[in-house]
């Protein structure tokens, strides 16, 4: 691997990163209407209690150079300001109680809808214009069609009310006594299984039609029938030579992706009640909590610049031509 | 050939099912010591446990079931023992004398006495004559409204509040009376600001919040130390809902006890399954929607109204003819809402007063009352304003889908009088800077025509009186309107002694609204909720006669319910016992499991540390990653 390929592309990322902060901050501030003004439609409320409500979260400064400066330096030291909505709690304890259900909830949805995306891919590819092939890619289309919050409401739906097989909301039974730790993880598992098949499910199709088209595409090589010619396996010849080459759309589509995370996260932890980063977002919206929005902004530009990163990266090993 | 591929699908799969094993289908967590858990769902957000930071419904709700009020609201919304067991008024109503209860305790076991009443209520004086804001500002308007002056504690069982304004006020008050134990160790700005207030929290009232997730839920522990009835419920977990499908299904599945909101449709749908164990409630709420008009008389260079006509009492007067408002009810909310007419809501049973003369919809009596107030048609049917012009309203509202209903059916309604009228949403916080006049910090430039908007009220008439005052111009006041009458009206109610005259006098300010016409009340919707009866009984609700049982005022309605499969066992009749007696009797077969310490019983705490949950979830990916991998390399060795 060439290290000034990865020097450019990792100060691309700093650069974007930069760039995002300025963005992060001039994008709230440019949205209508103030946070404290939800507090005039109380009879109760003075002008005064107003004016001081301002003053707190110091808002009653001019925009720039004091708010834009304060913030910059404070994100530079890890601080990303108190919460509007939450009276004052940090920002930076609000969001990492929230990170951590993302994380699993989307990171096992991701991962389940790769191995299984991929599979029925490649399968349907393979086996193109076979009965599997039509029922997989039909069932991949109407998959990928249907927004994540149709498929929620439906598992909610069947198998939370209906069968009673799941729990229809949270992520544990609050105030629940358990006998030990492996309760409550079961506990835990049973309200993860429908917001994790949902996040799976809505991904798989997509993944998998991908995966088909690219697999395809790839059979119709000169090298793939020089390959047969040889004599070599079947399932050599997908394993070894089709899909590694198949692969690479994969890889840009699964690290953009990850850019929809929060967007899918909002849908389905919403259906759910999921404590994740997706209520969350819902929540600092409706109150115009502009450190939480930050905060989730800046959390999730981060991660998609990453994820970015290490797909660029990762196209040096599934690629040799991108060593350049 | 096939069937390799066909193996690897199935170790696929396996490898899947690895992921799965972390799936059990059934939960299975209840033992045989769980507590009896009261679960709630509501859509609104708490915002914290600070009583100072209250501003939604449910922020109310845990605060007074965290402490006590000096006075408790009643049944009825009457007040009630609440910190103070009884209290006496002098001839001149100026001073007050509570009695406060003998050895009653704090959570933590500290005695409560008539100190505590009077350092919190003095805490409230030092900000309010200091000019200092308590938090969001929503409390201390309680203490300031009933005019006082000075509070003592002579001995431990008397508080005594003088005050200079004669009205009843404060028996009503909102503010909780605090622990000075606790409270007055810290710093007054810091205790009404950034204090967090942290679970578990020391107060007097039937439960304490124990846990508290930001925007998850909070969970509340019987007081054992409770001055009161116990209620059944060893502990409350009130959840917030970001989506109300998910809320209902809870409570059609029985993971709820209670939902608050239900939708009108979800309402109907749950109403038409009579003789389940989901009782619903179509209760009044303390809210109104109005349709205001922009009253600014003064031209501001840049904003104001688009025409003068708004600010014509004959005007807006003869538009009211032209609003059918219970088809507004009807197609909005489904009947689901009471036809509106002033700004006292029927949940203030007592104030509310139908004024005389009510406007009949009929859209040709608007016509001519317009043409006779000075509004004519032009030539190709517009309606012009006393300058010639044609006159076009604009009409903003918060975007709810039943203020949406709302303002396009006015819109019709308006076409047919030759006004058009230009309707669209607007996001809350932007309504509300446009709305905001000159006079307002910082200055607005009251920059609309028309908008449908609500207010929500107190037990008492004043705040909602208030809200049309012209000193609120610049604050609260919305249509910007001015009355003398109104005004002085205000002022004389405030310090009324005599009952009867004060509902005279709010009724006068009712009728002088109404006819002025600066909000023409369009409906006070109706509180949509929800319970079970399978897991608690004893549900009673406040007003008795319309409205909800739980999510009113003060926390009394947690203390009358009962444990509805407890009620069945003991050997006395249920029918020939008072509902009292049988509530004594739950009572007392659950004390002693709740005779713990509420902070004990933190370690049942829900919230499992997610490092390790994260510690799986990367060893489940690894475990994906091997198995890939392994694959591979099985491949390369078929070779």
């Amino acid at each position: 691997m060439s290290g000034r390929y990865l020097l450019s592309k990792v100060g691309q990322a700093i650069f974007t990163i930069v760039m995002l902060l300025i963005l992060n901050f001039a994008l709230f501030r440019m949205m209508p209407g103030s946070p404290e003004r939800i507090l005039g439609r109380n009879p109760n409320v003075s002008a005064e209690a107003i004016a001081a409500t301002r003053e707190r979260w110091g808002l009653d400064k001019p925009v720039f150079p004091d708010q834009f400066l304060g913030y910059v330096a404070a994100t530079a030291q890890g601080d990303l300001g108190f919460s509007f909505v939450y009276r004052g709690l940090p920002v930076v304890d609000v969001l990492a109680d929230r990170i951590w259900p993302t994380v699993i909830l989307f990171g096992l949805g991701e991962i389940i809808a790769i191995v299984v995306g991929v599979a029925l891919g490649a399968y349907t590819g393979w086996r193109r214009g076979g009965l599997v092939d039509h029922l997989g890619n039909g069932a991949s289309l109407v998959l990928y069609a249907t927004p994540y919050f149709l498929i929620g409401m439906t598992l909610l739906l069947v198998f939370a009310v209906g069968l009673g097989w799941f729990p229809t909301y949270g992520m544990f039974q609050i105030g629940a006594t358990y006998n030990g730790y492996l309760d409550q993880l079961t506990d835990f598992a049973s309200h993860l299984a429908l917001p994790l098949a949902t996040v799976a499910l809505g991904l798989i199709g997509q993944y998998s039609i991908v995966m088909r088209s690219s697999i395809v595409e790839t059979l119709g090589e000169e090298y793939i029938t020089t390959a047969r010619a040889k004599g070599i396996l079947d399932r050599r010849i997908l394993r070894r030579h089709a899909m590694p080459n198949a692969m690479l759309p994969m890889a840009t589509l699964i690290a953009i992706n990850l850019g929809y995370v929060v967007a899918g996260a909002i849908t389905v932890e919403v259906v759910f009640n999921w404590p994740g980063l997706g209520t969350l977002t819902v929540d600092a919206l409706t109150a115009r909590d502009y450190p939480v929005l930050q905060g989730i902004f800046l959390i999730l530009s981060v991660s998609v610049v990453v994820a970015n990163l290490i797909a660029d990266v990762g196209y040096q090993f599934l690629d040799p031509r991108v060593k350049a | 050939m096939r069937l390799p591929l066909r193996g690897r699908l199935a170790r696929t799969l396996a490898a899947f099912g690895l992921a799965a094993t972390l799936i059990p289908p059934v939960a299975a967590t209840t033992t045989a010591a769980d507590p009896l858990i009261l679960r709630a769902g509501t859509t609104q957000t708490v915002q914290g446990l600070n009583p100072w930071s209250v501003v939604d419904v449910v922020d109310f709700e845990i605060m007074t079931l965290n402490y006590d009020t000096l006075v408790g609201f009643g049944q009825d919304v009457q007040p009630v023992p609440g910190f103070a067991e009884s209290w006496t008024r002098s001839a001149d109503g100026l001073t007050w004398t509570f009695k406060i209860r003998a050895g009653m305790k704090w959570s933590d076991g500290q005695p409560a006495t008539s100190e505590d009443a009077r350092w919190t209520m003095q805490y409230v004086l030092d900000a309010t004559t200091a000019g200092r804001t308590l938090g969001l500002g929503y409390l201390e308007p309680y203490q300031t409204a009933a005019g006082v002056t000075a509070v003592s504690a002579p001995d431990s069982t008397t508080l005594i509040v003088k005050s200079n304004l004669d009205n009843p006020l404060l028996l009503q008050s909102y503010i909780p009376i605090l622990p000075k134990h606790i409270w007055s160790k810290l710093d007054p700005k810091v205790a009404s600001g950034t204090f967090q207030n942290p679970a578990p929290i020391v107060g007097s009232g039937p439960y304490q919040v124990v846990e508290y997730k930001p925007g998850q839920f909070v969970r509340l522990q019987r007081n054992a130390n409770y001055w009161g009835q116990q209620g059944a419920a060893d502990q409350i977990v009130i959840t917030t809902f970001k989506n109300d499908d998910t809320m209902i299904q809870a409570l059609k599945k029985g993971e709820l006890d209670y939902a608050r909101d239900v939708p009108a449709a979800q309402f109907d749908q749950l109403k038409s399954n009579p003789g389940g164990p989901i009782v619903t409630t179509d209760g009044v709420s303390n809210t109104f929607y109005e349709l205001a008009f922009n009253c600014y008389a003064k031209p501001i260079p840049g904003g104001g109204a688009s025409t003068k006509a708004v600010q014509d009492p004959a005007f807006r007067d003869a538009l009211g003819y032209a609003i059918d408002k219970q088809a507004i009810v009807d197609k909005a909310f489904a009947g689901h809402a009471t036809v509106g007419s002033t700004q006292i809501t029927p949940f203030q049973a007592g104030w509310h007063a139908e004024p005389n003369d009510l406007r009949a919809f009929n859209i040709d009596t608007a016509k001519a009352k317009l043409d006779a107030a000075g509004y004519p048609l032009d030539a190709s049917g517009r309606r012009l304003d006393k300058e010639g012009k044609a006159i076009t309203l604009r009409l903003a509202w918060p975007g709810a889908p039943e203020e949406a209903t709302a303002a396009s059916l006015i819109v019709d309604w308006f076409a047919q009088l030759g006004i058009k009228v230009n309707a669209a949403p607007e996001d809350e916080a932007k309504l509300g800077a446009e709305l905001l006049p000159p006079e307002a910090d910082p200055p607005g430039k009251a920059n609309f025509d028309m908008f449908i908007w609500d207010w929500v009220g107190d037990p008492d008439p004043t705040s909602l009186l208030k809200v049309l005052t012209s000193a609120e111009i610049g604050a609260s006041s919305d249509s910007l309107w001015t009355n003398a009458r109104y005004d002085e009206l205000y002022k004389k109610q405030l310090a009324e002694t005599d009952a009867a005259a004060r509902h005279a006098e709010v009724a006068e300010m009712q009728q002088i609204m109404y006819d002025q016409a600066p909000y023409h009340v369009l409906y006070y919707p109706s509180q949509l909720d929800a319970n079970r009866t399978d897991r608690f009984g004893g549900w009673r609700s406040q007003p008795s006669q319309n409205g909800n049982p739980l999510f009113g005022f003060g926390p009394l309605d947690y203390t009358y319910l009962t444990d509805a499969k407890a009620v069945v066992v003991p050997s006395a009749s249920p029918a020939t016992a008072s509902p009292g007696s049988s509530e004594a009797a739950v009572a007392s077969a659950t004390a002693p499991t709740s005779s713990a310490v509420p902070s004990t019983s933190g370690n049942t705490s829900s919230s499992v540390p997610l490092l390790p949950l994260g510690i799986i979830a990367l060893v489940v990916i690894a475990a994906v990653g091997l198995l890939v991998l392994r694959r591979s390399r099985e491949a390369a060795e078929d070779e």
